[in-house]
């Protein structure tokens, strides 16, 4: 029994980060119906964001956060304007294509300014672990095992996406993106900028991503075209979720990131990528809205 | 005036002719596609410095058959696919006269019928499946110990103090695989019981679901079937989930100095085999060690040693044919039976290798030390290693 709290303990952590990368992705989709298949670029970029300020400044790469989220929303923004809004309302091919062209210019762009090397932050403060005791209804106390820069990782992830959450929630603006992805017209006749709030929706989802490669490199080793699988994984967790739907994202994320340990652990780590897509077929099998989607008419 | 014309033409022919050989010959143009970046980046760059230490070398020598060498070099990101077009571009664009190896067995692997259709000898520097060598190719020289044996001083030293479970982990690619497979016989023929084995593909950066199943099956030795990357993910993950074997050793990782840099103290205990060492009395090393710093501002590790051998094995050869006919070189380094900086050399008729030896590193205060075999040690094994909790 004690194995499968320490296997759900550890599928949560892991799926926590997949959550704030998904939530990045179903936003940016949910408001602007863009598939964003340069979403794990941005993931990428966010990571060495990490790696750079803590290798060269040995800044708390806790606190790189603050560089990667504002860095990314800045370029987010700026890649709306000049590239995405010209997609926005165009066929969705139209936008796969330009923004699968942008995730090959910034794999390239990586390669070359940073080579294909694997690097990881190396920060004593993230070496080691905690073993706290759980108590559980029905089994008492039992000790778990749980890895620090991961555990940093999900409450960090937890932060961030009830922030995101509390936002779209209670601020005006954070409405009105809501509205917007209810109906663009609508919004639009209530005088919502629109155009403002796409451009506002790519530099949040782009932050997010940020914040999910920021919270990567804590855990694993980094490298240029490591966005490419999280991009994958981000679609089959909305998916899951629902396409478009906020806290759909956040429990897809959870459960892909507990689907990937048990996977793993009771088969081979060679099959852990497979179980995103073995989940995917699933959920169109069974229930093609997703866990919390509704059936649009 | 007709008579004039011709005579100033004669006059021009043999001043050409006769200033031809005077000035500085053509360069002899050596050319090697390595991994630079990328997964096998560390290892490689290691490889390649070996290289240039020698051109340098032989450059001050007066060149190579009288004439000055220059190495072109390209890097081929770690991918296989990508190494064989390099090959295949500097054997027909540049026209080389000669070519050195690539690193890795994957990429070697790849390479090799490439080398072998153009008729060019090469002395696998950084190659040591053997599969390579069950191909028939004529043209390709091991210089390593097989996979095979790289774990063989720890399974050793394993053995003598009793421990019998052993977890196993293996990267699956060519060189990882050839190692497990190799070490799965070893640990038979010592009676150990090999309680788990796994492959991962070369993409994987996490090994948690690993380590939580080791946590469970609590196995003495953990030996690892790594490249450097992996290597260091591994050892991290393993204090992370606080996994605690006596024994625990990587292929390729422990040996090399980043090893420690990227670690620190959690790289102590770990073992990790070498194919050299700064530490070896083979004949002139102390003076490789040397130079080589001097060159490159850092020391050698083994890839560096087997890259800079491979260039004197092949100087040798040149010399002994006198020329640069690749068919004599090729029977030449076949026929070679000799001792480097790196150690012996000598081939079986496949090219596979027969003379070379191993040794078994261990990170002792953040130094390595020969640990294994008795004769070549510079101190003895820190065994067992103690558990996470009671290391500082």
């Amino acid at each position: 029994m004690r194995l499968h709290v320490q296997l759900v303990v550890s599928g949560l952590l892991q799926g926590g980060v997949y959550a704030v990368i998904a939530l990045g992705l179903t936003l940016v989709f949910g408001v602007m119906r863009v598939i964003n298949v340069a979403h794990g670029e941005l993931v990428m970029l966010g990571a060495y964001t990490t790696f750079w300020v803590f290798a060269l400044w040995q800044v708390n790469p806790l606190l790189t956060l603050l560089v990667s989220i504002p860095l990314l929303f800045f370029l987010g923004m700026v890649i709306e304007r000049l590239l995405i809004a010209r997609v926005v309302d165009q066929p969705e091919v139209t936008a796969l294509l330009l923004t699968f062209g942008l995730s090959i210019f910034l794999v390239g762009t990586a390669l070359n300014l940073w080579s294909a090397d694997f690097r990881s932050v190396e920060s004593p403060m993230l070496a080691g672990s905690v073993m706290p005791w759980l108590w559980l209804p029905g089994l008492g106390w039992l000790q778990v095992f749980i890895p620090k820069p991961r555990l940093i990782s999900f409450l960090l992830s937890l932060l961030i996406t009830g922030t995101v959450f509390a936002f779209l929630k209670y601020t005006r603006t954070g409405k009105a993106i809501r509205a917007t992805a209810q109906s663009r017209e609508v919004a639009m006749a209530c005088g919502i900028n629109v155009r403002r709030i796409y451009t506002l929706t790519f530099g949040l989802g782009a932050a997010l991503a940020a914040a999910g490669g920021s919270l990567i490199s804590l855990m694993l080793a980094i490298f240029p075209e490591m966005g490419a699988v999280l991009t994958l994984k981000s679609f089959c967790i909305i998916v899951l979720g629902g396409m478009g739907n906020y806290a759909g994202a956040f429990f897809g994320g959870l459960v892909l990131g507990l689907a990937e340990t048990y996977g793993a652990f009771y088969t081979t780590p060679q099959l852990q990528e497979a179980f995103a897509y073995l989940l995917l077929i699933l959920i169109l099998l069974l229930k093609p809205s997703g866990l919390l989607g509704v059936v649009r008419q | 005036m007709k008579t004039r014309h011709v005579l100033w033409v004669l006059v021009l022919l043999v001043a050409v002719a006769l200033s031809g050989p005077t000035q500085a010959a053509e360069p002899i143009k050596i050319g090697a596609a390595i991994s630079l970046t990328g997964k096998y980046g560390r290892t490689g760059e290691y490889q390649l410095e070996g290289y240039q230490l020698w051109v340098k070398q032989v450059n001050e020598r007066g060149g190579l058959l009288g004439r000055p060498v220059e190495l072109i070099v390209l890097d081929d990101k770690s991918d296989p696919a990508t190494s064989v077009k390099l090959y295949e571009k500097l054997i027909t664009v540049d026209q080389v006269d000669l070519v050195l190896a690539p690193y890795s067995s994957a990429v070697t692997y790849a390479v090799a019928p490439v080398t072998e259709k153009y008729g060019y000898p090469m002395l696998a520097a950084g190659a040591s499946s053997t599969k390579i060598w069950e191909q028939g190719y004529r043209y390709i020289f091991m210089m390593v110990s097989p996979a095979e044996v790289y774990l063989e001083g720890a399974v050793d030293i394993a053995a003598r103090n009793g421990l019998k479970t052993v977890a196993m982990l293996a990267e699956n690619s060519l060189f990882p695989k050839a190692s497990a497979a190799g070490t799965k016989k070893l640990l038979q023929a010592r009676g150990m019981e090999l309680v788990f084995y796994e492959e991962y593909p070369k993409t994987v950066t996490d090994f948690s679901a690993v380590m939580l199943k080791l946590q469970q099956l609590r196995p003495e030795v953990v030996l690892a079937n790594t490249y450097f990357p992996d290597a260091v993910i591994i050892t991290r993950q393993m204090k992370e989930y606080n996994v605690s074997p006596k024994l625990y050793a990587a292929t390729v990782g422990p040996a090399l100095p980043d090893f420690y840099e990227s670690l620190g103290k959690t790289a102590e205990y770990v073992y990790g085999p070498s194919q050299w060492d700064i530490k070896l009395k083979t004949p002139g090393n102390a003076e490789f060690v040397k130079a080589y710093t001097e060159l490159h501002g850092r020391p050698p590790d083994y890839h560096s040693a087997s890259g800079y051998a491979s260039c004197v094995m092949l100087e040798m050869a040149v010399k002994q044919v006198g020329s640069l006919d690749r068919d004599k070189i090729r029977d030449a380094l076949a026929r070679l039976d000799t001792t480097t900086v790196f150690g012996d050399y000598a081939v079986d008729e496949q090219g596979k290798q027969l003379k070379h030896k191993m040794v078994l590193l261990q990170w002792q205060d953040g130094q390595l030390e020969i640990v294994w075999p008795d004769e070549l040690a510079t101190a003895p094994p820190r065994f067992p290693t103690p558990p996470w909790e009671q290391r500082g």
